[in-house]
This record gives C-alpha cells, structure tokens and sequence, in this order.
C-alpha cells in the first residue's frame, strides 16, 4: 500500500519510490498496490492515485477497489472494465467494512458475476471476517477469490472448508505464521493455492520472505507461491 | 539487497553459525482455539534446530488452564532436552492455595527460569495481590518473569507492567509482546525501568516497530519469542533480519540477549 491511511501504520510508505526502495531491500521484484485512499477515502479518487502512483514504474502493478453497482460511482460495469483496461489494472479488491456494504449477490448483482467470469482476481482481507468471504463465494463460486492478511491466531479451522469447496480460493501467506503450516497446505491443497504477499507497510516484508524461502516445500511450489501463481492470476484475467 | 551475511547465510542455509538463537517465549503442547500442526516435543525441537536456536523457553499451554498439570509435564519435556530446552512455571493468581505449592516444586525442576504470567488469560490484574507471592518468590532469586502484556488490557497492560517493574527491581521482567497495541507505553516503561526488556512475539511483525524499538531503548533490551509451537521461527527471524538494523543489534536480539538471561539462571 501507498499513501497514508488514518491510522494503523507506524511509518507510511509515502510514494512508489519508497514502496521499491523496500523491495530491493528484501528482495521483492514486483508487487500488487492499492493506494490507502482506496480502502479509507473513496475508491472514486483512490482509484486514480494508485494509478497516478504507479505509472512509469513496471515493477509495480495497480488494483482498483470495487463498489456496489446500485450507486453507479464507478460507472456501469462495462465502462468500470474499460477504464480498467485502460489503466492496467488486472486485480480487485472489495472493502465492503470499510466502505459500508454487503458483499453478497443482492448487493453485487451481475457485476461479480462478470468479475468471476473474467476471472479477475478479487482480493478480499480476511479481516473483514471469514463469513463474508464465506458468503459471497456461496453466491458466487466461480470467482476467483483472494483471501489477504488472514491473522496468525489460528483460522485454518475456519479457511480450510473454503479452499475444500471452493477451487479458485487462493490465500496469501502475509501474516500465515502457522509452524509447518505453508508445507501442509501446500500438501493438502496444492502450491496453486498460496501467494506470497507482505502487507507492507502495516507489517515488514521480511517475515514471509524468509518463512517462503525456508519452507518445506518443493523449489517449483516455492517459485509458484512466490510469484508465478499471481502471475498466472494476472494473466488469466480477462478485460 | 540487504547485504548483511548473516542475512543471506539464514536465507541460503537457515541458520547462521555466527548468529545462533535463543527463543525466550515459546509454549507446547495443543491448545484451545488454534490448529497446530507441529506441537509434540520432537516436531518443536526439530523445528528449533532447523534455524540454529541454541536455547528455548516454554511455558505449557496445558499450564495456563491447569497449573499444576501443565508445570509437571512441561518439567518432563523439558528435562528430556537437557541444556537446550528451559521452561517458565506458569502461576495463575486465581488459586493461591496451588501457587503456593507450584513455587514449593520449583526447585525441584531444574530446567525451570522462571515463571510465566498471563493476566489476560487469568483475568486477573498483575498488580493484583494474588501474583505478590510469585514475585516475591522470584524477587529473592533474581528470576525471570515473562508475562504477558497487551495495550488497554485492563489486565496486563504497560501501566500494570510499570507498577510491578517498580516494586521488584530484582525481577527481570519480558514483556511478552512488548505491550502489543500500546508500544510506545511499553518502550517508555522500559526506558524508565531496567529491569524490563520488550519480548518480541507477534510484535517482530509491525512494520517500522522494530528500529523504533532499537533507537528508543537499545538493542540489549530486546529478545526474541514466537510462541512456538503457534508461529513459524522463520517468519520471526526474518523480521528482525530484514529491519533496517546493523548485525550487531540483530544478533544481540536474536542471540546475545536472550543467552545472558538464562546464563545467570540456568541451573542445568
């Protein structure tokens, strides 16, 4: 994340050149952004920050936030995936908590529908409780699912049921802590399954950097979690 | 690139023989509200071994609820890893009848260092009279006390901490957390008081936490934990080796700090 959320951050990562100078530091090559604007302003103006933040930069790739369609602030669903087109954006994410919504199919309508249809990655914090990712992949099955930042404090009784059902449910490992919990998942679920993902600047990157590269995993399921799965991800959207 | 060797020796082989480790708050056993697939002695140990920790201490997760139950078995485990393995007498202040005999088979199980408190989980402040045994005890030996400390607890938070620091200056005191969600509070207490260091667990995570901890109160105040068998060593390890630091604070933090507490209490 870029910008400066109203709380929660003990140093902000203010702009795209800090946001690399960290990467190189750990040794990320290319990430995903949202722009703090996006979760705790309005998506109307965070949208086009993280644009603005990332342009020039290919190491970096944007995300847009999503609202409801019954307010039309976005623009109606085709011209929504026309400007996303436009702007590079190949990855969602919903802030239903934050920006006051249901993320369900009376909320959503066809508009997740064409979103899973594309197969465009929508990310979700697991923050925003597991029962909301359980709902909305109910209503939608087919989407392809991103649950970000679920806690350390043990929720593998309340996510593995979803990677059971739900096949495009993908997890990132930034705070998944669990001791020998990346190598079981990769055992039960498959690598497929898992992205290596920081939530930087809220946490430092090196945690699951050094926990991806010591894991007990084969090195083509480490090389997939670390990047070759999102990129398969980005790839598979279609805009 | 972070171009410390101590870095890249963890990244390339998992350990770092100039960088041991010494985990000062671990736990054991299965535990109430997390699935944890590693937590027998055999899987912690190996766990432990494979990123070069040189010593752990645990407090059993079966103590927390059952004291006398838990202290007996983590005796056990730990007496099988002799010089590697440490434990913390866990006291639960709601049973005074049972600290008393708790602190009576202290030594009687020489692995043990100290004692553990979790006023959160005991629902039961730590300025509370029920602990004043237990740090009287461990105020007369110059024990270690890891207790848990969480910001706004109306429990454990850093203003218990201080008030308890104050009383027993003979007690070491780990801030288990480092006062988790009031870390500047808790930096403060241990500004003012030098008998507290800041315990790491969940905190190492916090990005920019770490060098602020490190300006603000020195990296000989600081010592690792990671509630093995909950989390991943190396995702802890990994957060301290990749803070902006200099080695020499990542291995007083990884090592050095938490080898000269147990150096003066190690009785095995």
């Amino acid at each position: 994340m870029v910008g400066f959320p109203p709380s929660g951050v003990r140093v902000a990562c203010a702009n795209a050149e800090d946001l690399l100078r960290e990467m190189d530091w750990i040794g990320v090559e290319e990430a995903l952004v949202y722009h703090a604007v996006m979760a705790h302003g309005s998506p109307i103006q965070g949208n086009q920050l993280v644009l603005d933040a990332v342009a020039q930069r290919p190491r970096l790739h944007p995300t847009w936030a999503l609202l409801p369609p019954c307010t039309e602030e976005l623009g109606r669903a085709d011209a929504l995936l026309e400007a996303m087109r436009d702007g590079g954006v190949r990855a969602l994410w919903a802030f239903p908590r934050e920006h006051h919504y249901v993320l369900n199919r009376l909320t959503m309508g066809s508009l997740l529908d064409e979103v899973a249809t594309r197969r465009i990655p929508l990310l979700v914090p697991r923050g925003q409780g597991w029962n909301i990712i359980a709902e909305v992949l109910a209503d939608y099955p087919d989407l392809t699912l991103v649950a970000v930042g679920h806690g350390p404090w043990g929720e593998d009784r309340l996510f593995r049921p979803l990677l059971e059902r739900y096949p495009r449910l993908y997890l990132d490992i930034s705070r998944y802590e669990l001791l020998g919990g990346v190598a079981e998942l990769v055992d039960r679920y498959g690598a497929e399954r898992l992205l290596y993902g920081s939530g930087y600047p809220y946490w430092g990157m090196g945690g699951p950097r050094l926990m991806l590269a010591r894991a007990a995993v084969s090195e083509g399921d480490r090389a997939l979690i670390a990047g070759g799965n999102l990129k398969r991800l980005l790839e598979e959207a279609e805009l | 690139m972070n171009p410390s060797k101590i870095v890249q020796e963890f990244l390339e082989e998992g350990r770092c023989e100039a960088c041991p480790v010494v985990d000062m708050h671990a736990h054991f056993g299965p535990y109430q509200g997390i699935y944890m697939p590693a937590h027998t002695p055999e899987a912690m140990m190996a766990a432990a071994e494979r990123c070069g920790v040189e010593a752990m201490v645990s407090s059993g997760h079966l103590a927390l609820v059952d004291m006398g139950l838990g202290n007996a078995e983590m005796a056990t485990v730990t007496e099988a890893y002799p010089g590697r393995w440490y434990g913390y007498a866990v006291i639960n202040p709601n049973y005074g009848r049972e600290v008393e005999r708790e602190l009576a088979l202290y030594d009687e199980r020489p692995t043990f260092v100290g004692l553990k408190f979790h006023p959160s989980i005991h629902q039961y402040p730590l300025t509370g009279e029920g602990y004043e045994a237990a740090l009287g005890f461990a105020s007369e030996r110059k024990l270690l006390v890891l207790t848990h400390t969480w910001g706004h607890s109306p429990y454990d938070s850093p203003s218990h901490l201080e008030e308890v620091a104050g009383r027993y200056p003979d007690v070491t005191f780990l801030a288990g957390h480092s006062g988790y969600g009031e870390f500047d509070a808790c930096m403060r207490v241990a500004q003012r008081h030098a008998n507290v260091y800041l315990e790491l667990t969940a905190a190492y995570a916090v990005g920019g936490l770490l060098e602020e901890m490190v300006e603000g109160v020195g990296a000989d105040r600081i010592v690792l934990g990671y509630d093995l068998p909950w989390f991943d060593p190396y995702y802890a390890i990994g957060c301290v080796l990749m803070a902006h630091l200099d080695d020499g604070a990542r291995r007083a933090i990884l090592f050095e700090n938490g080898r000269r507490l147990l150096d003066g209490r190690r009785r095995i």
